[in-house]
């Protein structure tokens, strides 16, 4: 019991923390509203034209791809460090799991993702 | 291991049905002629057995695979047998499937499909007569169904109740009816299990363990047969699909449905519900007897008021179906019998009854009472046919019926007394409405529209001939048919009795 | 330098993973021939995809009777799991037989068949987990594969819309599912499904723990789209391409419930009473809705996606008492479920190739245009709704008669609502053999669509009419799962 109490206390905590915050800047706060201040985002530039404009698909698929490589190489850098003791399944497994990656590069390639339209 | 008897007749038409498949659905004749010789395979073969079975000996005999392991698990196999009751009602199927197919003789459209369909309902029918395992019985049973449901919206007629509405309803209610039927079947598995150790099936196996369950299983279960048998047996107040139905369905389903399918309830609520469920029987019996008798009194009066040839005989079926409903809940040697005889009678009677009305709708294109007369002048052979009918279903001495109907008034007075006089009173209206609808149909003044009639002939025929004559050598030798059905009965009945004195001690 | 740096020292037995590797190099294998054949050749893909896994079913039968664990239980091989392996590639093998001149008019073969073979291989795992993490691997694996299917008629915008709402309805249920799975480590601290079972039996119940077994019924009543669960399936069956409704209403309702028997009977039975009520009125409230809602459905799709999620109503009947009956009841009922549906949705799929059209009315005359088609069609729906001498019926009594002690009320349900059920089916029958069609000329079913039609049919027959063999098999597949 002791110990769930302790994650309620957290809770309570960390209620009182964020609300607080919160509260204590909406009651010292100095209020001059300008138009400004008034509009939803009040970071960058005001928008140019309509907002509901289409990106291009091919971004998404270099992230895609970007991201599958990105990946892999946290498996590649765990694999070489222990490449020693690991020994030879180690090898034909991680060779096998490039060989699956690239099987799917060569098919987005294939199939035109990597070409800029 | 002898010759399988009735492996054959059971696969007889399925045979036909198969070849019928590859035959060019433009070969007309060919089609009929070899349903026809299927069913006259089976028909010669159920006689064969019929008249081969020995009485002396009685139990079951013909027996086949009761030692081939179907299902193991659920202790099912293929156990084909028949004793005394269920011999009468397998000869019965075969006379009235080989008349069906000669009754359809004039069907020309899509009958390549018709002889396929009629075929395998009719070896279903035969199938649930000669199972002697419970699963093997359910099987056939509900295989009927589907059948019987695309004959009648292709085939059937829309006269006063659309084909399709008529087709539904029928189907309908007798899946709901199995669906109860059905629940009770796997519990009583499923509690015979327990008993005997085994899974075991078959009627005797299932039976011995079923006889000794507590008063209050069989209760239940026995409710939930009565439901099931009782919608099949168009027992009141679940008989209103009975002459719709019928008013729906082709001649010949008209035929094989009031004039054998409909007694599957019957003998299942013989040889399944009363024979294994003992008390549960006896303490229905009263309530049974009670819905047999207004099953009577009330579908005769519905017929009465009935201007449609079908829909006459089809609530005098189930007026008829009373009877046996009355008779069964006697639950005796005396009473039994009269229902099985009577279920036979009334199948060869109603049989030919549809087979007629079937003619003359065709001929006239009317199955409206007052739009007919004076057809007795105009198509002689039809009217034989037609009155020979009215007249067994009115039992008739001399014709098929008055024994059986006999013997169940002598056994439902004794043992209820003043309810069976209302069953009995039930006799006089079905005299009244039958002869009423075939003066009004076949007597009088003879009509000028239908001088150009032809009478029937040739293959048509053969329904009038083959269950005319059983109707006349049934009821002037009653005894080829009741020591048959004796021989079948007696030993059940021992059986009961035994349980029921047994479960009387505790 | 170690001298056996390069020696092959093996943490585990990697032979159990045997089937599973063959499934994912055949997907690849598709995959890779997908780009290197020219496009006019690519038709030869469903036949490499097919020929693939009869070979891998035949390795999957003759391991038959092994029992192989992997990592302290994370990977179970054994009669069970091999059962459902079998049953997942012969579904997969007839919705590729049957249907491969619709994927030709949809171009694109070599993703769709990869796509189908990763999906199998998703169920494959699902079947063989023994934990939550490779159980959810399975699961993502099949569900992602589906979604893409889903929406692969890219320019079909009820297809696309289909494809998304299965993208996100899965997405949610995953994330109960997992909810669920998460409260479960953390009340046992364990992840393996037998460990569990070990643990929880010695607790008392916790009210977490309920709320646990809740929520992972829940998200797996997704899967199997128990009613209130269901809203997805009939908008995603008629929007996806027939084949993959087929395989979607099969496969993955199959591999779910492999993995339900697995994580409730080896993982929950400490807390049956719990659990055993909340199926058997799931199941009751699924066959019910599912039964009725299909009556006035007039798309074939539609009416098949309510009739689908009667029919896991009845599989979900097996899992209330637990037993081996039940489970016997569920694999049975499973394994003949894939012929009944898999030739209803290849007649549907063939016909929406005749006629480009999936509505009910359009059916009309079928039965004189091609009586194989008709024929086809009823005995499967007929199959569903458990007429005999067709496989449904044995099945149902299978399924019922295990639950016929403490729930007779949901025999009741289940068996008067299968015969309801056959109202909606007839009126399929009703068009096809009544009515004459519009346009009378016959119908020639190519070879592969008529050999998958008649070895499903024969196979729901002989099923029906002899389920002797079949029981049997079941039988060992169910026992091995109590011997863990």
């Amino acid at each position: 019991m002791s110990d769930w109490a302790g994650v309620f206390i957290f809770f309570v905590v960390a209620l009182i923390f964020g609300a607080g915050g919160i509260a204590t800047s909406f009651l010292i706060q100095p209020r001059r509203d300008t138009p400004l201040k008034l509009e939803p985002y009040e970071c960058g530039m005001p928008t140019q034209g309509s907002t509901w404009i289409q990106f291009k698909t091919g971004y998404f698929l270099y992230a895609l791809l970007f991201v599958i490589f990105d990946v892999e190489t946290i498996y590649l850098y765990a694999w070489a460090v222990k490449f020693q003791s690991l020994g030879l399944f180690a090898f034909i497994e991680m060779i096998i799991f490039v060989f699956i990656l690239i099987v799917g590069l060569w098919y987005a390639w294939k199939e035109g993702a990597l070409e800029w339209q | 291991m002898d010759f399988p008897v009735l492996l054959t007749i059971l696969l007889a038409p399925l045979v036909a049905s198969l070849v019928i498949m590859f035959i060019p659905k433009e070969e007309n004749i060919l089609i009929k002629s070899i349903a026809a010789a299927g069913m006259f395979v089976s028909l010669a073969l159920s006689l064969y057995a019929y008249f081969a079975y020995n009485q002396d000996i009685g139990g079951l005999q013909f027996v086949f695979g009761h030692e081939m392991p179907w299902i193991k698990d659920l202790g099912v196999t293929f156990f084909l047998a028949v004793d005394g009751i269920s011999l009468p009602m397998l000869l019965l199927t075969n006379l009235i499937g080989f008349s069906a197919i000669f009754a359809s003789w004039n069907i020309n459209n899509r009958p390549k499909e018709f002889f396929i369909l009629l075929l395998m309902l009719i070896a279903g029918v035969m199938g649930t007569f000669i199972a002697h395992d419970l699963f093997i019985f359910l099987l056939f049973y509900e295989v009927v169904v589907i059948p019987i449901y695309i004959l009648v919206i292709i085939w059937g007629s829309s006269k006063r109740v659309t084909k399709e509405y008529a087709g539904m309803k029928l189907t309908m209610y007798l899946l709901i009816g199995s669906g109860f039927l059905l629940v009770g079947v796997i519990a009583l598995f499923i509690k015979t299990t327990a008993i005997a150790g085994h899974p075991d099936m078959s009627f005797t196996g299932m039976a011995m363990a079923a006889q000794q369950l507590g008063r209050f299983d069989q209760i239940w279960l026995f409710a939930l047969m009565l439901f099931g048998f009782g919608s099949l047996i168009s027992m009141w107040p679940f008989h209103s699909w009975s002459p719709d139905g019928y008013a729906g369905a082709p001649t010949a389903v008209s035929m094989i449905h009031a004039g054998v399918l409909k007694k599957i309830g019957g003998y299942g609520l013989i040889k399944i519900a009363v024979y294994m469920l003992p008390l549960g029987a006896s303490f229905f019996a009263p309530y049974m007897a009670v819905l047999g008798v207004i099953g009577v009194a009330y579908a005769a009066m519905g017929a009465m008021a009935q201007k449609d040839l079908k829909y006459v005989v089809g609530y005098s079926s189930v007026s008829h179906m009373g009877y046996v409903i009355l008779a069964v809940a006697c639950m005796n040697v005396i009473g039994i019998n009269g229902a099985v005889a009577n279920m036979f009678a009334h199948g060869v009677m109603a049989a030919l009854f549809f087979s007629m009305i079937g003619f003359i709708y065709e001929k006239t294109h009317t199955r409206w009472i007052p739009d007919m007369g004076g057809l007795a002048r105009q198509t002689p052979r039809l009217a034989v046919g037609f009155m020979l009918a009215a007249l067994a279903s009115l039992g008739l001495p001399g014709l098929v019926s008055f024994i059986p109907e006999f013997t169940i008034f002598v056994a439902s007075f004794e043992v209820y007394g003043g309810v069976a006089v209302i069953g009995i009173a039930g006799i006089i209206i079905t005299a009244l409405y039958v002869l009423r609808a075939g003066a009004n149909t076949l007597f009088g003044p003879p009509r000028p529209e239908y001088d150009h009639l032809e009478d029937i002939k040739g293959p048509e025929m053969v329904p009038l001939v083959v269950l005319g004559t059983v109707l006349v050598v049934g009821g002037c030798l009653p005894s080829l048919l009741f020591d048959m059905i004796n021989s079948g009965v007696v030993p059940l009945h021992a059986a009961i009795s035994d349980a029921l004195q047994l479960g009387g001690k505790f | 330098m170690p001298a056996d740096m390069f020696a092959l020292t093996l943490p585990f037995d990697p032979s159990a993973l045997t089937l599973e590797m063959l499934m994912a190099g055949l997907a690849m294998l598709v995959l890779i021939l997908g780009i290197i054949v020219p496009k006019g050749a690519r038709h030869g893909l469903g036949w490499v995809s097919l020929l693939g896994i009869l070979g891998i079913m035949a390795v999957a039968v003759s391991l038959w009777g092994e029992k192989r664990e992997l990592l302290n239980g994370m990977y179970l091989l054994d009669n069970y799991a091999l059962f459902w392996k079998i049953t997942f590639m012969t579904a997969a093998a007839l919705v590729i037989l049957g249907c491969m001149r619709f994927v030709d008019n949809m171009g694109n073969q070599a993703e769709y068949y990869s796509l189908t073979l990763f999906a199998t291989l998703g169920m494959m795992v699902m079947a063989s987990a023994g934990d939550f993490i490779t159980f959810y691997l399975g699961l993502e694996l099949m569900t992602l594969s589906f979604v893409i299917l889903v929406c692969f008629r890219k320019t079909d915008a009820k297809s696309v819309e289909a494809g998304i709402k299965y993208l996100l309805l899965a997405g949610m249920s995953s994330a109960v599912l997992l909810y669920g799975l998460t409260l479960i480590y953390g009340l046992t601290g364990s992840i393996t499904i037998l460990e569990i079972g070990r643990i929880i039996a010695m607790q008392p119940l916790s009210p977490a723990l309920v709320l646990a077994v809740v929520l992972v019924i829940a998200g797996l009543g997704f899967k199997v789209s128990a009613v209130p669960f269901h809203m997805w399936s009939p908008d995603v069956y008629e929007g996806a391409p027939t084949p993959v409704t087929a395989y979607l209403a099969v496969g993955s309702k199959a591999a779910s419930f492999a993995i339900i028997l697995r994580l409730f009977v080896s993982g929950l039975p400490g807390i049956w009473e719990n659990w055993a009520m909340v199926m058997a009125i799931l199941a009751a409230v699924t066959i019910i809705v599912g039964n009725l809602v299909a009556i006035p459905q007039t798309n074939i799709k539609r009416m098949l996606a309510y009739s689908s999620i009667a029919q896991a109503g009845y599989i979900l009947v097996g899992l209330v008492t637990a037993t081996e009956a039940g489970i016997k009841g569920v694999m049975f009922y499973c394994f003949l479920y894939v012929f009944a549906t898999m030739a209803a949705f290849v007649v549907a799929t063939y016909y929406y190739n005749v006629s480009g059209s999936d509505e009910l009315r359009d059916y009309a005359g079928l039965a004189q245009r091609s009586p194989l088609l008709a024929a086809v069609m009823l005995v499967a729906l007929l199959s569903m709704a458990g007429i005999p001498p067709l496989a449904g019926f044995a099945g149902k009594f299978y399924l019922f008669s295990s639950i016929v002690g403490d729930f007779l009320w949901l025999v009741f349900v289940g068996l008067i609502m299968s015969m309801v059920s056959v109202y909606y089916y007839l009126r399929v029958a009703l068009v096809m053999y009544r009515d004459d069609p519009v346009d009378a000329t016959p119908i020639s079913v190519s070879s592969p669509v008529a050999v998958t039609l008649v070895f499903a049919t024969i196979a729901t027959l002989v099923i029906g009419i002899c389920p002797g063999p079949l029981s049997e098999v079941v039988n060992g597949a169910a026992h091995t799962f109590f011997l863990h």
